[in-house]
């Protein structure tokens, strides 16, 4: 007989004895009894090894009052769960989309960022996507082919960008613009030169306006006019010998002039809004000043706003650009530029808006001032958040599947892209695209290479140095259900 | 009168250079036109002394006599202006020739004698450079008291007694009256504290023994102080010369914890021996366990060391580092850190709104992975965390299975190895936890569960050896990830002990041709860490044997460089002992010869600041190499290896290493920023941080990955904010980039290591002893650094894990005769070098006083702020045993 203390975690048992004469196994058992940990699971630390079940005790030289360690737990064994995660690395790439947040960047083919930053821009826009998706691929017989082909490849780029997370390529777009429209394949010294966006832009839409038509000729299926006309009517004015005309026409976006009193957007979309124009005079006989002031009759889903920022330096001969300052907002309302008829239109949308408003507004206040007053202010922030982006989606989701009579434009616009400039002249420099993504996020999507950005930091190209700045910005409509 | 030595002898270096530069300068002509301003007094002096130089070459002796002890008298008494030259030297100048010739004729006698005592001071001033007349004509003169005429002129006697040294010794002419002379300087100066001086001459003559007779209790701090610091920047084999001299002193003065410090640093166990052995105060012999135990090396006491044997086992279990984490815990809970933190704690994404990704819905095996290691880093040794020790009782019986199994593969491995990280150092309860792990039917747990076993009793000795007992069965599995992870678990958990019975399981893999090669490496690396700096020949053989029969094709692997650094840690710090192994690294294919040569030459010479060695690794590295070769990088890390013994060598390196990054190849590219890591490890310098951010964002992503995680590396155990900064906009600015993200998140996770209480520097007790196990470890995680792509983002990354042997915590612990933390205060603040200096100047500066426990930053000393204890240890770092103070007086 031997007595040993073992010790078991961080407690020991002082005085355990051992019978030489039977088996290791008869002394776990003892050890079972104190420790509750089956024999099969007890690991006991003996001279450097474990003691065996069959061992002969003998042999193990174990002395009198020796301490002994026992190691060993009663614990459930881990087991891996049924079913293992899914981790990113595994899956294929078009699901990975979903997991990054935002669509793949666009490789640069050279000097084409103006059109990367373009097609990024337009990308964003959902409606867009899902018209170019019904787009047949059999060519309308009042189509020339190149429209045909240029509509097929931003179609075919759309759906190669939601699919991949590395970057894309744009070759087969980028033959087809080019051919579509030959001064996009302007070369010097051999290289492609670098473009004005806002040309890309505008050709780019018509086409597509001519393109998404429908068949029928009714003119309020031209989904792309839909989506971004605006109808202005004007008030053409001759000071001189008082004549007055009105007309109407159709445009794809608002420029916002850029003069020594501008600073806002607001006021140079004002300014846009007025021209002075000569022609004609049939009651003078001869040609006169005209003041033609335009007004918006009918709003867009999503609004382009251009910042004029180039004009035709002839001296240096290109497009100089000016680096004014101009501040835009992230919210822009439309409402004073609107007509007479259309102020009418948006009143009672206007008013559900404010109502909705301030019922959030008031339910915050109830929840801040009912909740204690350690409360984190991030949590308030990520409440904040995820509200607001769980809310543009249903939006989306909702525009998407309803038409216009169920939801109501309120002339309120959220920023939605930005496409910005970087250099002097038009001609040169970086076009960049800055989109939010719909989960709220901004992505500066810089050729091949997406950014993720803080929403402060994109009411901050508004120019005013060698930064980024503004050129082309797109609003979307903030729309109330009625 | 002669001057009274001790006014003087604070500021006189500088003043040497003026009076001794002044006469040699001056023409004498300008000495003439003086002549004429004298005023009277000294017009009086200047007749008197001519006077006297006449009367001195009278025939009659009686007059001579006269003339010559008045001319003493005179010069004598002038002395005591130190400025400039004393005016009866300089009035004596012309006849300087005079006195000379006519010495020469004189006939011997005691007359003669004396004038040439005159002489040797005369010559002081006059002496051309390099005739030592001063010394000559004293050999000659009559032997009296050194000091009697100041200070200045045993100084030029000293320097002019090691220049007639060196001139003897070529000669091999006798010394013996030279030496006679020197132990008259030498007791001149430690007499009057100039101790740098008397010890600078006995360094110069080549006999330092003689020191040990002339300092007495005033002064033997002082010489000690100057010894130990000298030994630095001299040449092998001096240094150990000079140290063992103070070790002598210190203990014959009974300053047995500085005795044992400097045994500790010559690593002569026969020396430790002999301070256990001669010590017979029990707490102090606690208190040399602990400094032992901080070490880290392994030390049986024995029955002369500690006669009791109670006595002896509570001694051995300090040593043991049974109780360290008790010690960690008291200052976790002083700190009030103990509550547990999670990855994202750390990453703070809220503070990069917007740009952090947006919240991912589904599991990134890397991201997790990075996740594991981050939550392993930060809560390392408190055990407990959010991830992996989750109450097993809350819901869905245990959620931190799954956790070990949000991991993938290989991930699964280190996630249970984190487990051992978390409970780092309780062997008891981690061991508990580890258990249920042994038994899954997944490989890569068990696999991880036996790194985490190793992990767990990191520095811990234990009399049952549950790590060798658990692992032992393992080593021979069929798996390849199991027995990597109990070979590596043995060499963590028993590195520096040499512990025959695992050498015997181990060595046998390294020959079996069956065995895959990264088996191969880890038994390597093990080896080399278990028998670090013991150039044991069996291992070296065994190693030498293994990278012979290697494969051209397997000498490629990534994983073979670990074959070299094995056998490199066998001779860690050990200089020469490497030598006769090089050699046989010469006969390796060429493919690895360079590479073994490197990493051989840095292993043995690291922690010497060798400067040779650093120029030959710098040599190296200065090629442009064609072939691809793969030996620079070790040399990269080399450089910082040798440098990094002390601070102006290290500031050199850091410089060195700039002109490399900037006219070097790629693959030196790749390594500087590691060997930056190294050199400032857990010690945040700004100029090294501004060229790690730097680099950082290089193009190169291998070099930006470096750089990364040796951002970690420096801030590591720091929480530096302004690192931490910097991560964190690195993880959103390579949010995408998968392979630095995870970089940066390791990063992350060192900088907070042990939420801020941890350090990974090798080197401790004032940056005096370098802790050769920490080292092993750190070296083989930045070896494993330079191909990052292959081994840490690929399925080794465990070997993150190695840094786990240089983990120590920063801090000072007080604790009372009975062991129990006790809180006194103390001041903390930047170390001042007072080495050299007189009095008793202020050690730190810029202090804030704190109570203990305290964490101590890199380059802080902390000293009592009261005078009622008595610490144990001259320096206050990790355990210190406080001792009341008998004549302590309340209201003192």
């Amino acid at each position: 007989m031997l007595t040993v203390s073992v010790k078991w975690q961080k407690e020991v048992f002082p005085k355990v004895e051992i019978d030489m004469s039977q088996p290791p196994y008869v002394f776990k058992c003892q050890l079972y009894d104190l420790t509750g940990v089956p024999p099969e699971r007890q690991k006991i630390m003996v001279k450097g090894g474990l003691l065996k079940d069959d061992a002969d005790w003998a042999t193990l030289g174990v002395k009198e009052g020796q301490k002994l360690m026992m190691m060993g737990t009663a614990d459930e064994i881990v087991k891996a769960p049924e079913k293992g995660p899914v981790f990113m690395e595994d899956l294929p790439e078009e699901e990975q989309v979903v997991a990054v947040g935002h669509s793949a960047g666009l490789f640069n083919l050279g000097n084409t960022c103006y059109m990367n930053s373009t097609i990024q821009c337009l990308h964003s826009v959902p409606e867009l996507k899902s018209a170019l998706v019904k787009y047949p691929s059999e060519r309308r017989s009042d189509l020339d082919q190149t429209s045909h082909m240029l509509t097929a490849a931003t179609r075919e780029l759309f759906n190669e960008l939601d699919k991949s997370v590395k970057p894309v390529a744009p070759m087969q777009f980028w033959m087809v613009l080019r051919k579509k429209y030959p001064q996009f394949g302007q070369l010097h010294n051999g290289t492609f030169m670098q473009q004005d966006a806002e040309e890309c832009w505008t050709q780019l839409l018509y086409t597509l306006s001519q393109s998404l038509r429908s068949p029928s000729p009714s003119e309020s299926l031209d989904t792309v006019k839909a989506l971004f006309g605006i109808e202005l009517v004007s008030r053409i004015h001759c000071q001189e010998s008082g004549e007055e005309s009105s007309e109407t026409e159709s445009v794809y976006s608002l420029k916002c002039h850029i003069s020594q009193e501008v600073n806002h957007l607001h006021e140079g979309l004002k300014h846009g809004l007025k021209s002075e124009l000569e022609k004609a005079s049939p009651s003078l006989g001869r040609s006169a000043i005209y003041l033609k002031e335009s007004r918006i009759n009918a709003l867009p889903r999503y609004l382009t706003v251009q910042f004029v920022r180039f004009f035709w330096k002839r001296e240096s001969n290109q497009k100089a650009k000016i680096l004014r300052k101009v501040d835009y907002p992230l919210e822009l309302d439309v409402y004073d530029f609107c007509s007479d008829d259309l102020h009418k239109k948006l009143e009672a949308p206007r008013q559900s808006l404010r109502d909705e408003e301030s019922k959030k507004l008031g339910l915050k206040a109830n929840e801040k001032s009912s909740g204690s007053k350690d409360n984190d202010v991030k949590m308030t922030d990520a409440e904040g958040s995820s509200n607001g982006s769980g809310e543009s989606s249903k939006a989306t989701s909702e525009e998407g599947g309803s038409s216009d009579r169920e939801s109501h434009l309120t002339g309120i616009y959220d920023l939605v892209a930005v496409l910005t400039h970087k250099g002097r002249s038009a001609d040169s420099g970086h076009y960049v695209a800055w989109v939010k993504q719909e989960n709220g996020k901004w992505i500066e999507f810089d050729d091949d290479n997406p950014i993720p950005q803080r929403e402060d930091d994109i009411t901050k190209l508004s120019g005013g140095g060698d930064w980024h700045m503004a050129y082309i910005c797109m609003y979307k409509a903030r729309a109330v259900p009625m | 009168m002669a001057p009274d030595p001790n006014s003087a002898s604070g500021s006189g270096t500088s003043k040497e250079d003026t009076s001794v530069k002044v006469p040699s300068k001056d023409p004498k002509k300008k000495d003439e036109k003086k002549d004429e301003d004298l005023s009277d007094e000294d017009l009086a002096l200047k007749l008197q002394l001519e006077l006297y130089v006449e009367r001195v070459q009278d025939p009659d002796p009686r007059l001579q006599k006269v003339a010559l002890e008045s001319m003493r008298q005179e010069i004598r008494t002038s002395t005591s202006s130190m400025t400039s030259v004393p005016k009866p030297l300089k009035f004596l100048r012309p006849h300087y020739g005079i006195l000379k010739a006519y010495y020469e004729t004189m006939a011997d006698s005691d007359l003669k004698k004396y004038l040439a005592d005159i002489l040797s001071v005369l010559a002081l001033t006059m002496s051309a450079e390099g005739e030592r007349e001063s010394l000559k004509y004293r050999l000659l003169g009559l032997e009296g008291d050194i000091g009697s005429w100041g200070h200045e002129y045993v100084r030029n006697l000293a320097g002019e007694c090691a220049q007639e040294y060196a001139k003897r010794q070529s000669e091999e002419t006798s010394i013996e009256d030279l030496m006679e002379l020197v132990t008259q300087i030498v007791a001149f100066h430690m007499k009057h504290n100039a101790e740098p001086e008397a010890v600078d001459l006995l360094m110069e003559v080549e006999d330092l023994d003689l020191l040990i007779d002339h300092v007495d209790k005033t002064n033997f701090k002082r010489t000690c102080l100057y010894l130990t610091s000298a030994a630095r920047y001299l040449p092998g084999p001096d240094d150990m010369l000079v140290l063992d001299i103070a070790y002598m002193i210190y203990l014959k003065y009974e300053e047995y914890s500085n005795a044992l410090q400097i045994a500790l640093f010559l690593d002569n166990m026969q020396y430790v021996r002999q301070v256990f052995t001669v010590c017979d105060d029990l707490l102090r012999k606690k208190q040399f366990c602990y400094i032992v135990a901080r070490h880290g090396i392994t030390f049986e006491l024995d029955d002369e060391m500690a006669a009791d044997d109670e006595d002896r086992e509570a001694l051995q279990e300090i040593i043991n580092n049974t109780k360290s984490s008790e010690g960690y815990l008291t200052l976790a809970r002083d700190i009030e850190v103990m509550e547990p933190k999670s990855p994202e704690d750390i990453y703070k994404a809220h503070l990069l709104d917007g740009r952090a990704s947006a919240g991912a819905s589904v599991d990134s095996a890397r991201q997790n992975l990075a996740a594991t290691f981050v939550n392993a880093f930060v809560n390392a040794g408190f055990g407990q965390d959010k991830l992996m020790t989750v109450p097993s009782d809350s819901l869905s019986g245990g959620s931190s299975g799954n956790w070990l199994f949000k991991n993938k593969e290989h991930g699964k491995a280190s996630a249970a190895a984190s487990l051992g990280m978390i409970l780092l150092w309780d062997v008891d309860s981690g061991l508990a936890q580890i258990d249920k792990y042994f038994h899954s039917n997944d490989n890569h747990v068990i696999a991880g569960a036996l790194l985490g076993v190793g992990i767990v009793n990191c520095g811990i000795k234990n009399d049952c050896d549950p790590a060798l007992a658990l692992l032992a069965d393992y080593i021979d599995k069929e798996d390849s990830s199991i027995r990597i992870g109990a070979i590596m678990g043995l060499g963590i958990a028993y590195a520096g002990s040499q512990n025959e019975q695992i050498r015997s399981k181990l060595s046998p893999i390294l020959n079996d041709a069956k065995a895959p090669l990264d088996v191969v490496a880890f038994t390597a690396i093990s080896l080399g860490l278990i028998y670090v700096g013991s150039c044991n020949e069996e291992v070296a053989q065994a190693i030498i044997f293994a990278l012979m029969d290697r494969s051209e094709l397997e000498l490629q692997e990534p994983l073979t460089r670990f074959l070299p650094l094995g056998l490199g840690l066998l001779y860690l710090g050990k200089q020469e002992s490497v030598e006769a192994t090089a050699e046989v690294s010469k006969t390796f294919n060429e493919k690895i010869r360079k590479c073994c040569d490197m990493t051989l030459l840095s292993c043995a010479y690291a922690g010497t600041g060798n400067v040779l060695k650093v120029q030959n690794l710098l040599g190296h590295c200065a090629q442009h190499l064609e072939k691809g070769e793969t030996h620079q990088g070790p040399a990269v890390l080399g450089i910082a290896m040798v440098a990094m013994a002390e601070e102006l060598g290290l500031e050199m390196a850091i410089r060195s290493l700039e002109h490399l990054l900037q006219y070097g190849e790629q693959n030196i590219r790749r390594a500087v920023p590691v060997a930056l890591g190294l050199l400032c490890i857990s010690n945040p310098k700004v100029n090294v941080m501004d060229t790690l951010s730097r680099l950082s964002h290089d193009a190169d992503s291998e070099v930006a990955m470096a750089a990364v995680i040796s951002l970690g590396l420096i801030g590591a155990g720091t929480n530096n904010a302004r690192i931490a900064g910097m991560l964190r906009n690195l993880s959103s600015y390579y949010y995408k980039d998968a392979s630095l993200l995870f970089c940066v998140r390791i990063a992350q996770g060192l900088v907070h290591l042990g939420k801020g209480l941890l350090t990974l520097n090798p080197y401790h007790s004032d940056r005096f002893l370098l802790s050769p196990t920490a080292l092993a470890g750190l070296v083989t995680m930045l070896h494993a650094c330079l191909d990052m792509k292959a081994i840490i983002l690929g399925k080794y990354h465990y070997v993150l894990y190695f840094l786990v042997l240089a983990m120590q915590p920063r801090m000072l612990l007080t604790v009372d005769e009975n062991l129990k933390p006790l809180s006194v205060p103390v001041r903390v603040g930047q170390a001042v070098d007072v080495v050299g200096q007189a009095g008793r100047p202020k050690t730190i500066t810029g202090f804030q006083t704190h109570s203990t426990p305290v964490l101590l930053a890199a380059g802080d000393r902390a000293e009592l702020a009261t005078e009622k204890y008595i610490p144990l240890s001259p320096i206050l770092e990790g355990f210190v045993i406080l001792k009341e103070n008998p004549e302590y007086r309340e209201g003192h």
